[in-house]
């Protein structure tokens, strides 16, 4: 019987890997004139993150019942960036050059707490990438970009890491020891965004 | 494809009123000359649709288009009421300068796969004119529903999931360079709530950077001076609806200039794709740096190869006196004649 996970894993090194080395080259295109870019990647889902995703629940339920069409972000891309400012004037360009279903500043929940930051969207891919080997008519319409301070992407990339070790239930203290790094990229990326308009653009 | 269903209102305009027209429908019986005639407008739908179209979402943060989801509830009903909501949303958008329409809706499927058709014949008025065994009768007719070569509007969508699909898709809308805005607006903007897939600055980089490799890669002088003639022109143009074909024909660039333009498209299908075409975004790719200097000397090139090109010294600083030095072949040499 064939599973979920192999018919991802098929589709993940027919389609998704091959569109995603595009998109990067496509990207990096689009964006090559701005200069405080700091890297650009694309990366087709892994079949652990596929499934794992897939397999979510919310209150007892299957969060996903078709993943292979309600799962977005089978290609990831990610564009990390300097200062703050620059995250707002990329997801201006980014409105200009692609089509998007989504665009959401994700903050956290309450002005007390620390956490995740990031703009993402949900995207079309762009015509361009697709050929005669992988065609547009058969393959996924979308791909999720997220926008990101180095600070936001330094802090999230950690942060993933320890929530996915096999001891995953972090602590009290644990956790607000995340939270207290979080607040501090969040207040690296003020300081460095006044900086940049003190010294850079002549503002106060 | 085999088709499912078919629907027709009759849409009154009804843009900015308080009490619009009520608005009648009716399924369309599955044989007759009616039904031919629409199956063949059904399977021609993907060539005559050319425009690819995605909507846009009613808020950021949210994943919702109200025009789509008006589509998503006639493709799971298929029935007279959830059609006539997509009929009333027409009707709020149509203005009395569009006038009366006849609106059609069409589900096919195959294979899984469902095809949606929503298309928009206008009313017309006309001459019968019928032959009879002693002699001619002719009669006026009021609301005939042509598929005008000059205002019939139509949109397809194929998919499969309707959570994944059903997003983007193709439309044909054959007053889409009017000058009156209102009219190139009504069918894509207003009603369908969408936009073309490719946006007019990605469509335009496209063109640009395919103009701008063919003349960074060809040795062929002609190709680079059909290229400079056409970023003159080219950087002059309105925003207008255009494929790369059309802007090339438009300003008659020869054919061995666009087919070397052509080979540097990913592939044809985006050759011919049209989008919003925005001048600055090609001139920002495709851009020509002329220095002039006081004993006549004219230099040019295209900016980003200049400094390559032209070696720049300066021989004094107070006078602002410099020295531009090049080297290469000789490949092209004419001379114009200047005004006097």
């Amino acid at each position: 019987m064939t599973t979920l996970a192999d018919t991802y894993k098929e589709r993940r090194s027919q389609m998704l890997v091959p569109l995603a080395e595009r998109l990067e080259k496509h990207l990096r295109g689009v964006f090559e004139g701005y200069v405080r870019i700091d890297r650009i990647s694309v990366r087709a889902k892994s079949i652990e993150r596929f499934v794992a995703k897939a397999e979510k629940q919310t209150d007892g339920k299957l969060k996903y019942d078709d993943p292979l069409n309600q799962i977005q972000d089978q290609i990831g891309a990610r564009i990390v960036t300097f200062y703050k400012s620059d995250v707002d004037q990329l997801t201006e360009e980014v409105k200009k050059y692609l089509r998007y279903i989504e665009s959401r500043q994700i903050v956290p929940d309450s002005e007390r707490e620390f956490g995740y930051e990031g703009r993402h969207f949900i995207l079309f891919l762009p015509r361009d990438i697709f050929d005669e080997s992988v065609k547009e008519e058969e393959s996924i319409p979308f791909f999720e970009l997220q926008i990101k301070t180095l600070f936001q992407h330094a802090w999230s990339e950690s942060e993933h890491d320890l929530g996915y070790k096999p001891s995953a239930e972090l602590s009290s203290d644990q956790k607000r020891r995340l939270a207290f790094t979080a607040a501090q990229a969040w207040g690296a990326d003020q300081i460095f965004e006044e900086l940049y308009r003190q010294t850079t653009l002549g503002k106060p | 494809m085999e088709i499912g269903s078919i629907h027709s209102f009759l849409v009154h305009p009804g843009k900015n009123q308080e009490e619009p027209h009520d608005i009648n429908g009716t399924a369309v019986t599955k044989n007759g000359r009616l039904f031919d005639m629409l199956k063949r407008v059904f399977d021609s739908a993907d060539n005559e649709c050319q425009h690819h179209i995605s909507f846009v979402p009613d808020t950021e943060a949210e994943q919702r288009n109200e025009c789509r989801d008006s589509f998503l509830g006639y493709l799971t009903n298929c029935d007279v009421p959830s059609g006539r909501h997509i009929a009333k949303r027409l009707q709020g958008v149509t203005t009395n300068k569009s006038g009366l329409g006849l609106l059609f809706l069409m589900v096919g499927e195959h294979k899984g796969e469902t095809k949606l058709m929503v298309s928009r014949f206008p009313a017309d008025s006309g001459i019968l004119a019928e032959e009879k065994a002693r002699g001619l009768s002719v009669e006026f007719l009021e609301r005939i529903f042509m598929k005008s070569a000059t205002s019939y509007k139509a949109a397809v969508y194929s998919g499969r999931s309707h959570d994944r699909d059903f997003w983007k898709g193709k439309a044909v809308d054959k007053q889409i360079n009017s000058a009156e805005s209102y009219i190139s607006n009504y069918w894509i903007r207003d009603f369908l709530r969408s936009d073309f897939l490719t946006p007019g600055e990605a469509g335009t980089r496209r063109f640009a950077v395919a103009v701008r490799d063919a003349m960074n890669q060809t040795s062929d002088s002609k190709v680079k001076e059909d290229i400079a003639a056409l970023h003159h022109f080219v950087s002059g143009m309105p925003k207008k609806v255009v494929s790369a074909r059309d802007v090339l024909n438009q300003f008659h660039v020869s054919e061995g200039t666009q087919q070397e333009i052509k080979t540097k498209f990913h592939r044809e299908a985006l050759f011919e794709e049209r989008f919003r075409f925005v001048p600055d975004e090609f001139v920002k790719h495709v851009a020509f740096k002329t220095v002039e200097l006081d004993n006549g000397g004219l230099l040019t090139a295209s900016t980003d190869r200049f400094d390559n090109v032209f070696t720049k010294d300066i021989v004094d600083q107070l006078q602002e006196i410099v020295k531009f030095s090049t080297q290469g072949k000789v490949v092209d040499q004419r001379f114009r004649k200047t005004k006097s």
